[in-house]
C-alpha cells in the first residue's frame, strides 16, 4: 500500500527545531484511490502531566475532539506516537520499554541517544524516547466528543552532579504527540508527512520539576576517610583470623565432632 | 546473535559472546530456554556438591544436608530461574574441583581456561589451584590419595610448615617445586584455552568484546548505589578521574586478604576458594546480589568440616548477614523508589554489611577444621611406616 499525506490540514509541515512547543501532529494515511478525500479536523484539548514519581511519569496526554464525523471514512487504525526529549539526568530503560511492548502496553518503543544506564549525568548525554500506542480503530468515524489517551512512561534518574542542597532539580518538558491513522494495521507509512496543529495546544503543565537526590560534596573527605578505614580494619581482622588460625586445635575439635 | 548481529549492540551486555551463543535457542526453541539451562545448571551444582563430598568420604546424611542447603536456598534458585548465568559458572567451578580431586589435571585446566574467559572472577582461583598441584601431592605415576573426612589430621600443619621452611632454605628445591610438570601443564593449557576463546571472540566482535566482556570488569567503578562500601566515595569523586594511587589504595585490601588466605588455606582447596570468594566479593568495588551465589555454591563443601553449631553460632551468623543486607535494602528502597536523599545512611549500611561479612568470615575461619584435600606424600609414608611397625 502506498500511503500519501492527506493535505487537508491547515497546519504547516513540521520544521526542524520547531517541535519544542508542539503537542500534536497528525498524519492520515489512506490508499491512493482515496487520495483527495477530505477528512475531519481534530482538536487537541489538553496535554496534562498528571503524575511524577521517582521512577515513573504519567501523562494524560491528549483529548481529541473531531469537529465533524465522517461516516464514509474507510476503516482505519490509529496509533499515538509520543516523543519525549529527556532532560540531562533522566533516562528511559530500553529493556523495560521492550517488556512493555511484549506485554502489549505499547506497540513499539525506542530510545535514541545515550542508553548507558549506569553513567551519572555528568558523564552522559541526553536521550530521546519514542513510544507508539494503539488508540483503537475507526476513532475518527465515531460520534464521540472526546478521545482520551493516557500514557505512563517509566523513567529513571541518573545520579546528578553533586549539590550542597542534597537535591538536584530536573525540568521535565511536555512531549510531542503525533497521531497516525492508516487503513491497514501496522502499515509502513514512510511517505507520510506529519502535520502539526500547533494552534490547538493547551498545555496545563508547561514544565515540571523533578527533585532527584544528589550527593553532597561536603561529605567527600569524611566518606573517603571512613571508607578506607573500614576497609583497612576489615583487612586486619581477616588477616589476623587467618594467621592466628591453628589447624591443631581444629583437629581436636574434629575428634569431638566425630564422637558426637 | 540469532539474527546475525552482535550481542554487544545491546547496551550493558558485558559477558562473553559464548553466553549469547548458548542462549540462541531462546529465539527458535522457547523463550525460556536460558532459564531452563540455568536451572539445569543449578541442579547440576547439587549433584557436583554430592560427588565432591562423597569423594572426600563425607557420610551420606551430611552429604544430603549439604546438597539440600544449596538446592533449597531460595536465593540461589531464584537467581537461576530469573535468567542469570551464575549457576553455570558455579557448576564449572565445582567441576574443576572435582577434576582436580580425581587427578584429571588436563580436564581441570581446559575448564578453568573456559570459565575465566566466561566470567573473569575465577581468575582469583589460579594461585590456590597451582598450589594444590603440589609436587608432593601429585607424584608422577602415583595415584592421588584424597584425605577422607573421617581421617583426623594432626600432623598436617607441622608437615606443611616444615616442608615449606626446608624449601625456603633451599632455593633450588623451591624452584624445582615451583615449576613442576603438572603446574606448567595446567598453566599452559588453561591459558591456551582462555586465549583461544578470547581470540575467537575478538575476531568476531573486536574491541567491543574486549572492552565490554573483559576490560570493563577490571576497571569498573560504578557510582550507582550497590552493596560496596566504595560506591559513595566513587560517586563523590566521579567528576574527576581517579589517580593510580587512589585505585591502588582501594585495590590493596582485596589483594592482601587474597594473598593471606591463599597462603594459609590453599591445600584445603574448597575452603580456600570459599573464603577467597567471600573476601573478594566483600571488598569489591561493585557488589550486586548475584555475586553471593559465587560463594553459596562453595558453602556446602565446607560445612562438614565446620564445628560451628547451628544453635546459636550458625543462626547468629545467618541472622547478622541477613539483617545487614535487609537493612541496606531498606535504605536502597528509600533512595531508589521514594527519591529520598539517604546517601549517607545507605553508605553506612554498606559499611555495616562489610562488618557483617567480616564477622561471618572470621567466625567461619575460626570454626573450620583444616583438612588438606590430598594426603601428602610425607604423610602417606609416615602412616605406612606406622602400619608396618
Amino acid at each position: 500500500m502506498v500511503c500519501e499525506r492527506v493535505d487537508y490540514y491547515t497546519g504547516q509541515r513540521k520544521k526542524e527545531g520547531e517541535t519544542d512547543q508542539i503537542c500534536l501532529a497528525f498524519s492520515f494515511c489512506i490508499p491512493e484511490v482515496l487520495y483527495g478525500y477530505r477528512g475531519p479536523t481534530v482538536r487537541v484539548v489538553a496535554c496534562i502531566l498528571t503524575h511524577l514519581s521517582s521512577n515513573k511519569i504519567s501523562w494524560q496526554v491528549v483529548s481529541i475532539q473531531p469537529h465533524t464525523t465522517i461516516s464514509e471514512l474507510p476503516e482505519h487504525f490509529c496509533e499515538a506516537v509520543v516523543i519525549e526529549r529527556l532532560p540531562s539526568g533522566v533516562f528511559a530503560d530500553p529493556f523495560e520499554l521492550q517488556h512493555l511492548v511484549q506485554r502489549g502496553v505499547f506497540v513499539d518503543a525506542a530510545v535514541f541517544g545515550d542508553t548507558n544506564l549506569e553513567l551519572p549525568s555528568a558523564l552522559s548525554n541526553r536521550s530521546v524516547v519514542e513510544v507508539h500506542m494503539d488508540i483503537g480503530h475507526n476513532i475518527l468515524s465515531k460520534h464521540t466528543d472526546e478521545l482520551e489517551i493516557n500514557l505512563e512512561l517509566p523513567l529513571h534518574a541518573r545520579y546528578p552532579p553533586l549539590d550542597g542542597s542534597g537535591y538536584s532539580n530536573v525540568e521535565m518538558g511536555i512531549p510531542d504527540l503525533f497521531i497516525r491513522c492508516s487503513t491497514e494495521r501496522n502499515a509502513v507509512c514512510e511517505r507520510c508527512f506529519w502535520v502539526k496543529r500547533a494552534e490547538h495546544i493547551k498545555s496545563l503543565a508547561d514544565a515540571v520539576l523533578w527533585r532527584i537526590p544528589s550527593g553532597n560534596k561536603a561529605h567527600s573527605q569524611v566518606v573517603s576517610y571512613v571508607t578506607f578505614t573500614a576497609a583497612f580494619l576489615s583487612t586486619v581482622l581477616i588477616v589476623l583470623a587467618a594467621v592466628c588460625y591453628s589447624p591443631n586445635s581444629s583437629s581436636k575439635n574434629l575428634k569431638k565432632l566425630q564422637k558426637s | 546473535m540469532a539474527s546475525g548481529r552482535s550481542p554487544y549492540e545491546r547496551s550493558t551486555y558485558r559477558y562473553s559472546p559464548l553466553l549469547a551463543f548458548l542462549l540462541v535457542p531462546n529465539s527458535f526453541i522457547h523463550q525460556s530456554w536460558g532459564k531452563f539451562l540455568f536451572s539445569a545448571s543449578d541442579l547440576l551444582v547439587g549433584i557436583l556438591i554430592r560427588s565432591i563430598l562423597k569423594l572426600r568420604g563425607v557420610p551420606e546424611k551430611t552429604c544430603l544436608s549439604s546438597v539440600a542447603l544449596w538446592l533449597f536456598n531460595p536465593f540461589t534458585f531464584t537467581i537461576g530461574t530469573r535468567g542469570n548465568c551464575e549457576p553455570m559458572v558455579c557448576a564449572i567451578v565445582l567441576w574443576i574441583i572435582y577434576c582436580l580431586m580425581n587427578g584429571s589435571v588436563l580436564q581441570a585446566a581446559i575448564w578453568y581456561g573456559l570459565v575465566v574467559h566466561f566470567r573473569v572472577y575465577p581468575i582469583i582461583y589460579a594461585l590456590p589451584i597451582l598450589l594444590v598441584l603440589h609436587p608432593l601431592n601429585l607424584q608422577t605415576g602415583q595415584k592421588l590419595v584424597i584425605q577422607k573426612w573421617s581421617q583426623i589430621q594432626q600432623e598436617s600443619s607441622l608437615y606443611s610448615s616444615s616442608t615449606n621452611l626446608f624449601c625456603m632454605a633451599n632455593p633450588l628445591l623451591l624452584l624445582r617445586n615451583l615449576f613442576t610438570r603438572r603446574r606448567i601443564i595446567f598453566g599452559l593449557l588453561s591459558e591456551t584455552v582462555f586465549l583461544i576463546f578470547t581470540g575467537v571472540s575478538f575476531y568476531l566482535y573486536g574491541w567491543e568484546f574486549l572492552h565490554e566482556a573483559l576490560l570493563y570488569h577490571l576497571t569498573r567503578t560504578d557510582p550507582r548505589h550497590n552493596f560496596s562500601i566504595y560506591f559513595y566515595h566513587i560517586y563523590l569523586h566521579h567528576e574527576h578521574a581517579f589517580s593510580v594511587v587512589e585505585k591502588l589504595i582501594s585495590f590493596l585490601p582485596q589483594l592482601i586478604v587474597q594473598l593471606v588466605l591463599i597462603v594459609r588455606f590453599a591445600q584445603d582447596l574448597p575452603f580456600c576458594l570459599f573464603v577467597q570468594t567471600v573476601a573478594f566479593v566483600a571488598f569489591n568495588k561493585v557488589i550486586t546480589a548475584q555475586y553471593f551465589v559465587w560463594f553459596f555454591c562453595l558453602l556446602p563443601l565446607i560445612l562438614p568440616w565446620s564445628n560451628m553449631r547451628l544453635k546459636w553460632e550458625g543462626l547468629s551468623c545467618i541472622f547478622v548477614w541477613m539483617c545487614a543486607q535487609v537493612h541496606w535494602l531498606m535504605w536502597g528502597y528509600l533512595l531508589e523508589f521514594k527519591g529520598k536523599n539517604v546517601f549517607i545512611q545507605l553508605w553506612l549500611a554498606s559499611i555495616l554489611f562489610l562488618a557483617a561479612n567480616t564477622w561471618v568470615l572470621v567466625m567461619v575461619i575460626r570454626r573450620h577444621i583444616y583438612s588438606s584435600v590430598f594426603l601428602l606424600e610425607e604423610r602417606r609414608t609416615s602412616s605406612k611406616t606406622r602400619k608396618l611397625q
